[in-house]
């Protein structure tokens, strides 16, 4: 058994080897032109290049990302907004799970990216059809692990809560929802993930700004440095908005492992 | 008895509901604005029946639907195989663990969708793009669910199994892969349906056939029926794909039913 330090070395040097690798491939031997694969050195040019430049695309990095957190970030507070609470009035109240879900079913199958040009022709190519899509596509798992969350109450716990007198809606809000949020939270971190990827799906296919339409608009500009700036960034911050969606359920989900 | 009246209970309620949607939608699209933009129900039926006799584009909708399953098809087979491998080293062997996973890290929280502008550059418009986009979004669901698998194998279990002196091939042959399907399953089904819509985004970007390409089409020439039929096809490819996975999981794995 080697050291857990010895561990965290070889990750970083395996990152460092591939750079490295990447570096020598373009670069150093020219395997590759930078037409095609650009090297690290070149991206990271382009990177900062971009941070205040607006050429070729129109925008500076910074105004693509504003874009594209606007866009994502209404769209899934609006997912997130419905989406819970229509979870968990499916998963207590047997009347909402009646009606609602055969509809719900019907329309689950649906990847969000499908619902794209139906949006567009309906909201245009503004912000509306994005953030739609982008609720679409967050709403779901929402839905889906708030209900499960819910059934999963230990049954236990409801008859402790009745025992001492607690009305039905007292024990949804004392029992079963504080109990449920663990997966409450893996829904809303499933529809981070989903509402990402929909988000530069979207972008792709009509906008004018935001990260998903840098990448595409530099492939038509043949600038592969650049579109590996868009994914790089896309990347970063898609981690990033998880990060912070960690920490605050550590801040609010009490006891459990999670 | 009460098992029955609940059924009874759930289909009048359920058949109510959607027949209540589909309603809305057909007065929406006869006495409303709506109408303009988009066709009812009925004419979405009929048109979705006649495509398959009536070719969109060039090919009838079975060819579109078949192009795309291949697609996804090809990606996934290729995926599962290294993603399994993949996953399974990583969760057993420290050192691999070490060297793979900051990589993995690395590159997964970049969508399967952001790869296709640079696969377009790297491989072309053509179909070797396609397959490494379909392999790229499989991959990486499948790799971090066997992985999650493999780590979390019960401990007692390993040291049962040292204990009687197996040895580390057979640890890992004997109880570690075992002992993961379930989770590998999970990845497998999650990235199916990752899978399924990551091709409909590669074709929506760039393509001459395909459900994706129907939709897109569609929105080009402001032909909303040809949508519609492209999304009632997509939407019940999905759940037939959804539905063959949990048949496949409840016949190979049948002391691990999974809910939902």
């Amino acid at each position: 058994m080697l050291k857990k330090r010895t561990y965290t070395l070889i990750s970083i040097l395996s990152v460092l080897v591939l750079i490295f690798i990447w570096e020598l491939c373009t670069d150093i031997l020219g395997f590759v032109g930078p037409n095609v694969m650009p090297s690290p050195l070149a991206v990271l040019q382009s990177l900062l290049y971009k941070m205040d430049h607006t050429s070729p695309d129109g925008a500076t990095l910074i105004q693509h990302i504003g874009a594209s957190l606007q866009v994502a970030l209404s769209g899934y507070a609006a997912g997130a907004i419905i989406g819970i609470p229509l979870g968990i009035a499916m998963a207590w109240y047997r009347r909402v799970d009646l009606f609602v879900r055969p509809l719900f079913d019907l329309l689950r199958p649906m990847p969000p990216i499908a619902w794209i040009p139906i949006m567009i022709i309906f909201l245009g190519i503004g912000i509306a059809s994005k953030a739609a899509i982008i609720f679409l596509s967050a709403f779901v798992p929402c839905v889906l692990n708030a209900y499960s969350g819910i059934r999963q109450t230990s049954q236990v716990h409801i008859w402790v809560a009745q025992t001492f007198g607690a009305r039905n809606t007292r024990i949804l809000f004392k029992v079963a929802i504080p109990s449920a949020l663990p997966s409450i939270f893996t829904g809303l971190s499933v529809s981070l993930s989903c509402a990402w990827s929909a988000l530069v799906a979207a972008e792709l296919l009509a906008s004018s700004r935001g990260l998903g339409y840098m990448i595409q608009i530099n492939r038509m500009f043949g600038r592969p440095d650049l579109i590996i700036t868009g994914m790089l960034t896309i990347g970063i911050f898609g981690a990033v908005l998880s990060w912070c969606l960690n920490r605050l359920q550590k801040l609010l989900v009490k006891g459990g492992r999670y | 008895m009460g098992l029955k009246r609940i059924n009874k209970e759930a289909l009048l309620s359920g058949g109510a509901s959607i027949l209540a949607f589909l309603l809305l939608w057909q007065w929406a699209s006869s006495f409303t604005q709506v109408g303009q933009l988009i066709p009812g129900p009925v004419t979405t039926l009929v048109n979705f029946v006649r495509s398959f006799i009536v070719p969109i584009g060039r090919h009838t909708i079975v060819y579109h639907v078949g192009v795309s399953l291949l697609r996804v098809l090809a990606g996934y087979v290729l995926a599962s195989i290294l993603g399994i491998c993949v996953g399974l080293v990583m969760g057993w062997f420290r050192v691999l663990e070490a060297i793979m996973k900051p990589l993995i890290e690395v590159l997964r929280p970049i969508p399967a969708i952001a790869w296709i502008p640079i696969s377009i550059v790297w491989l072309g418009l053509g179909e070797k793009s396609k397959l490494f986009i379909m392999f790229l979004s499989a991959f990486m669901v499948i790799v971090m669910n066997t992985y999650d698998g493999a780590r979390r194998v019960d401990p007692v279990l390993v040291g049962a199994a040292r204990m009687l002196g197996a040895n580390d091939f057979q640890v890992f042959k004997t109880i570690v892969f075992p002992a993961s399907v379930p989770q590998i399953f999970t990845g497998l089904q999650n990235a199916l349906s990752v899978a399924w819509m990551t091709v409909l985004a590669a074709e929506m970007v760039r393509s001459s056939e395909g459900v994706g390409w129907i939709i897109v089409m569609g929105m080009d020439t402001g032909d909303t029926a040809q949508i519609l039929v492209g999304m009632v096809c997509i939407s019940i490819m999905g759940f037939v794909l959804a539905a063959l996975m949990r048949q496949i999981e409840r016949k190979l794995c049948a002391w691990n039913i999974r809910g939902v």
